[in-house]
């Protein structure tokens, strides 16, 4: 069993090789899903922003200067995932910054301000898409930031502060990477396998760049979380009396 | 990738054409992509909004290739994906299969034909974004979820991180140079170092560069609410004719494919 694993990495490392073009953050890009799955997910993803952007709303009732530190927030984001890592398998990758948005801004804002980074990547340096724009923003503004803020509140004060925020970005990232693979495992099961097969395949595919992403993205927001306790500290506790982190 | 893309939005023949015309030229050729769903539609829709990208809002070649091909890397990984099967003993239908270790990997004609139908459609939607990206910039296009009646601060949220974004690339770039010509980025670790300083130092320029433009805004009454003059723009009549030579020849590929 684990050597059948081993041989699956060894292939897909082989892949990689042949691809050597440094890889995003897992978007699906358009026109890939059919039409069904494309509608699906912006299904499953439009609650979370309807409750998102409601909580936004709310936000700017109350301090309406707010906005700018969320436009300047969604713009961090878009430019951290544009920022090179250096990364184990020597290809530079690309942190998503969901993490690390989730912890400062809290799940929900992050729902709206990741889908906004999702529609920029797409409209500006095409990446994504638009009829995958439910599906990516499933994987990467709603899971992940959840995933992350679920790690962060349930962990911080329990565990040593570095190990809740890497844990809490590393495995953002991993479950972008996973609920992506499960998606594109849904929409093109495999013909001898089924979904499960199908599931294994993408994910080893794309587990090659995107653990070692995880990693690093894990790393970064540690140091990033640090710097900012030492340089920031009056910035982060604003953010928090702004009733930011809702 | 992103100040390329941007510049020829704003620098093509057809910056002036009506965001709305554009959106619907390119929403429909996406659509029909995915309606239709045949590899030869795919294929036109490729063809068709390539030459439109390059010979009518003159975007150079080099350009619009160079934006299709960096699609292209996800493109492949995946549609491998697709082609070949994983299984413990090979299907009965395989064109070929090759034993890897315990695992049999192996390809059907219908996994290759979905493939490579995948793969078609794909690039002929992705073109169709690609047409839209490069002629359209993205205030024109937030000008139109203004028409279009989005929610006021949806829209606010994001003319302000497209603002903002620019802001702080140039920001990022003049730090990359600073550290690079510190040598802070000649090994893996002073990289990993740098980065960190990089992420956190932008975060708070981010936040002081808000906390500057609210203390300007509020010099000036703000009053809670963005206001901008709607830009105005022109109607092509040839594109709406050239729309509607690739629905007619997309939709005439598909019964005859």
């Amino acid at each position: 069993m684990k050597r059948r694993w081993l041989i699956v990495a060894l292939g897909a490392a082989v892949l990689i090789t042949f691809e050597a073009r440094p890889a995003y953050a897992m978007h699906i890009m358009e026109g890939f899903l059919p039409p069904l799955w494309a509608l699906v997910w912006f299904a499953v993803t439009i609650p979370f922003w309807v409750i998102g952007f409601r909580q936004l709303q709310r936000i700017v009732r109350e301090k309406p200067e707010v906005r700018l530190l969320l436009g300047f927030a969604a713009a961090f984001t878009f430019v951290l995932s544009a920022l090179k890592l250096p990364s184990v398998t020597g290809s530079s990758s690309h942190p998503t910054g969901t993490g690390l948005g989730a912890i400062l801004f809290g799940p929900w804002v992050m729902s709206v301000l990741g889908s906004i980074v999702l529609l920029f990547q797409a409209l500006l340096i095409a990446h994504g898409g638009l009829t995958t724009l439910g599906a990516n923003a499933f994987s990467m503004a709603v899971v992940g930031p959840f995933v992350a803020w679920l790690i962060w509140r349930g962990l911080a004060g329990r565990a040593p502060f570095w190990l809740v925020v890497f844990l809490a970005a590393a495995l953002a990232d991993l479950s972008t990477y996973v609920v992506t693979s499960l998606q594109l495992a849904l929409a093109f099961p495999d013909p001898a396998g089924g979904i499960l097969a199908a599931f294994a395949k993408f994910g080893a595919i794309f587990a090659v760049t995107q653990i070692p992403l995880a990693i690093s993205e894990g790393i970064l927001t540690v140091l990033i979380m640090n710097a900012l306790q030492t340089n920031a500290a009056a910035e982060l506790q604003a953010l928090a009396i702004k009733g930011v982190r809702a | 990738m992103l100040r390329i893309i941007d510049q020829y939005a704003f620098a093509n023949r057809l910056r002036a054409v009506d965001p709305l015309q554009k959106t619907a030229l390119a929403g429909l050729t996406i659509l029909l992509c995915l309606a239709l769903d045949r590899p030869l539609v795919g294929w036109l829709a490729l063809g068709w909004m390539m030459a439109v990208t390059v010979w009518y809002a003159q975007v150079p070649l080099r350009v619009a290739g160079a934006v299709i091909g960096a699609e292209s890397a996800f493109l492949a990984l995946s549609v491998i994906g697709i082609a070949i099967s994983v299984g413990n003993e090979p299907p009965a239908t395989a064109l070929w299969a090759i034993p890897f270790g315990p695992l049999w990997l192996s390809a059907t004609g219908g996994s290759l034909q979905t493939a490579l139908h995948v793969l078609s459609r794909a690039l002929g939607s992705a073109a169709a974004l690609n047409f839209l990206i490069l002629t359209t910039p993205l205030i024109d296009l937030i000008e139109l979820l203004r028409r279009l009646r989005a929610p006021a601060l949806l829209i606010e949220l994001m003319a302000l991180s497209y603002r903002a974004l620019f802001v702080l690339l140039d920001t990022l770039d003049q730090m990359v140079t600073a550290q690079t010509a510190r040598l802070g980025y000649a090994s893996w670790r002073a990289t990993l170092r740098s980065s960190a300083l990089l992420g956190s130092r932008l975060f708070i320029v981010a936040y002081q560069r808000s906390q500057a433009l609210e203390v300007a805004l509020t010099a000036r009454g703000f009053a809670g609410e963005l206001r901008v003059l709607p830009l105005s723009y022109t109607v092509d009549r040839q594109l709406w004719l050239i729309g509607v030579m690739i629905a007619a020849s997309l939709v005439a590929a598909r019964w005859w494919s």
